[in-house]
């Protein structure tokens, strides 16, 4: 099979995709899996698989939507295979560590610990939701399920996040009162 | 204080690979052998290795088209209620002009 | 009108047609304006596009049989920060290309009340309407739109009027 560095008729450039799309394609794979050396090699697949594929993209947006499907796919795959401990659901999740007061610099860890604790369709529409700022519908092509699952389960997810958040930044608080 | 969803696009923005992510990404293509066909004894599994192929293929453009074509419907529908309004405020302003002066 | 002694519109065929019927230059606008939309939509999209339009929503099979026919549906949008970023001197040059006998004014209207101004001109063919161009000015914004085919107006105007104040289906008393 002869290599393919461009898809002529949609004027891809293989190497500039990778430069384009890199960021975006590691960190789906890494808010996902969040384990940075796993989500490099897994993007490095993705890119090696864009590579075989790209005869068959028709356009920079096709090869967008084909990344973002194949990357969240293969993630989850790779989440659900490393999975050690049984699934546990968001509500008995371990918070993650009380915040300090000075809170915000923490709270983007916590809030990724969180996000990293929702099922796996639930943590791949919050990613592509507010990584990739797609929109319902996007997401629900990009996953290849119904909208109204999307919608629902980004309400859910949300309404999960704000509950866990509030309740780690209560323990903070007590915290700095000296409460246990 | 920030929403919710700021913190959680703030949280969840992207972040780059190591510097060298793209030279390992081509270096590898450019390293990975060409990709032959296993040697099959019998042609009845290539035959039907190939029909998979096609049919995952077909799948995939097949679900690329579905996008394509919905989002040529929203661009449709967007696009005649544009133009549709503007035509229809004007239709309107014309005939109140005309029962006006008809009146 | 001729060019080096060939008439310009057999080095227009000779080419491939451009598939807007109005060359328009949007660069000086779009550099001024604080937003614009774009939507251009050709034959093969608006085809693609009808099969995805349901048969049994009212208003999509209504869009459906509209599009049928026509080859191409182009509208930009600008939209500025204040009144009098743009002057009716940049609206001119969208007029200009929009003269007998292949285009016809057919309505010219302007509102006090929001300050806006509608025209809406049809391009003639030997099948009746070949064309639709409206531009529409606001004091904030401005938009120029080119539908390329048989364009029913009546349908259009009732179509607009319906996506700005969706009908409630009134169940009729016996």
């Amino acid at each position: 099979m002869p290599r393919r560095t461009s898809s002529p008729a949609a004027g891809l450039d293989f190497a500039s995709l990778v430069r384009q799309h890199q960021a975006m394609v590691f960190s789906i794979a890494w808010h996902l899996l969040r384990d940075r050396a796993v989500a490099e090699e897994l993007a490095q697949d993705v890119f090696l698989s864009l590579h075989q594929h790209l005869g068959e993209l028709e356009s920079p947006e096709h090869v967008q939507f084909w990344l973002r499907r194949v990357t969240s796919n293969r993630a989850l795959d790779e989440a659900r295979r490393r999975q050690r401990r049984p699934m546990v659901s968001l509500e008995n999740a371990p918070e993650p560590v009380a915040v300090t007061p000075q809170g915000d610099p923490l709270l983007g860890t916590a809030l990724k610990k969180l996000v990293a604790a929702l099922p796996g369709k639930s943590r791949a529409i919050v990613i592509l939701r507010y990584q990739e700022d797609l929109d319902p519908a996007e997401i629900a092509r990009v996953l290849g399920i119904p909208v109204g699952t999307v919608k629902s389960q980004l309400q859910r997810a949300l309404a999960l996040l704000r509950e866990k958040l509030s309740r780690v930044a209560g323990q903070a608080s007590g915290l700095s009162h000296g409460k246990e | 204080m920030a929403s919710l969803e700021d913190e959680l696009r703030s949280a969840l923005r992207r972040q780059a690979p190591s510097p060298d992510f793209a030279e390992r990404v081509l270096a590898r293509v450019a390293a990975a052998p060409v990709r032959r066909t296993p040697r099959v004894s019998q042609p009845w599994v290539r035959w039907v290795a190939a029909m998979a192929a096609a049919l995952l293929l077909a799948a995939g453009s097949l679900e690329y088209r579905h996008y394509r074509g919905e989002r040529a419907k929203d661009q449709v529908l967007l696009a005649v209620r544009i133009a549709g309004s503007k035509l229809n405020k004007a239709q309107k302003k014309v005939h109140m002009l005309a029962h006006r002066s008809n009146s | 009108m001729k060019a080096a002694g060939v008439p310009i519109a057999l080095l227009l065929l000779a080419g491939s047609l451009p598939a807007q019927q109005v060359r328009w230059n949007f660069d000086k606008l779009a550099a001024r304006a604080s937003d614009s939309t774009d939507v251009s939509l050709d034959g093969a999209v608006l085809q693609l596009a009808g099969k995805f339009l349901s048969d049994d929503d009212k208003d999509q099979a209504k869009v459906k049989k509209l599009v049928g026919g026509l080859k191409g549906i182009y509208i930009r949008t600008f939209e500025f920060k204040k009144p009098g970023e743009y002057t009716a001197a940049d609206v001119e040059p969208f007029r200009a290309p929009l003269r007998p006998p292949d285009w016809q004014r057919i309505v010219g209207t302007h509102s006090n009340e929001d300050g806006e101004t509608v025209e809406v001109y049809i391009k003639n063919d030997s099948k009746g309407i070949g064309g639709l161009v409206i531009i529409a000015t606001e004091p904030k914004e401005l938009t120029l739109v080119n539908i390329v085919g048989a364009v029913d107006l009546d349908s259009l105007s009732e179509l607009g009027k319906h996506f700005d104040f969706p009908q409630v289906e009134v169940e009729k008393k016996k």
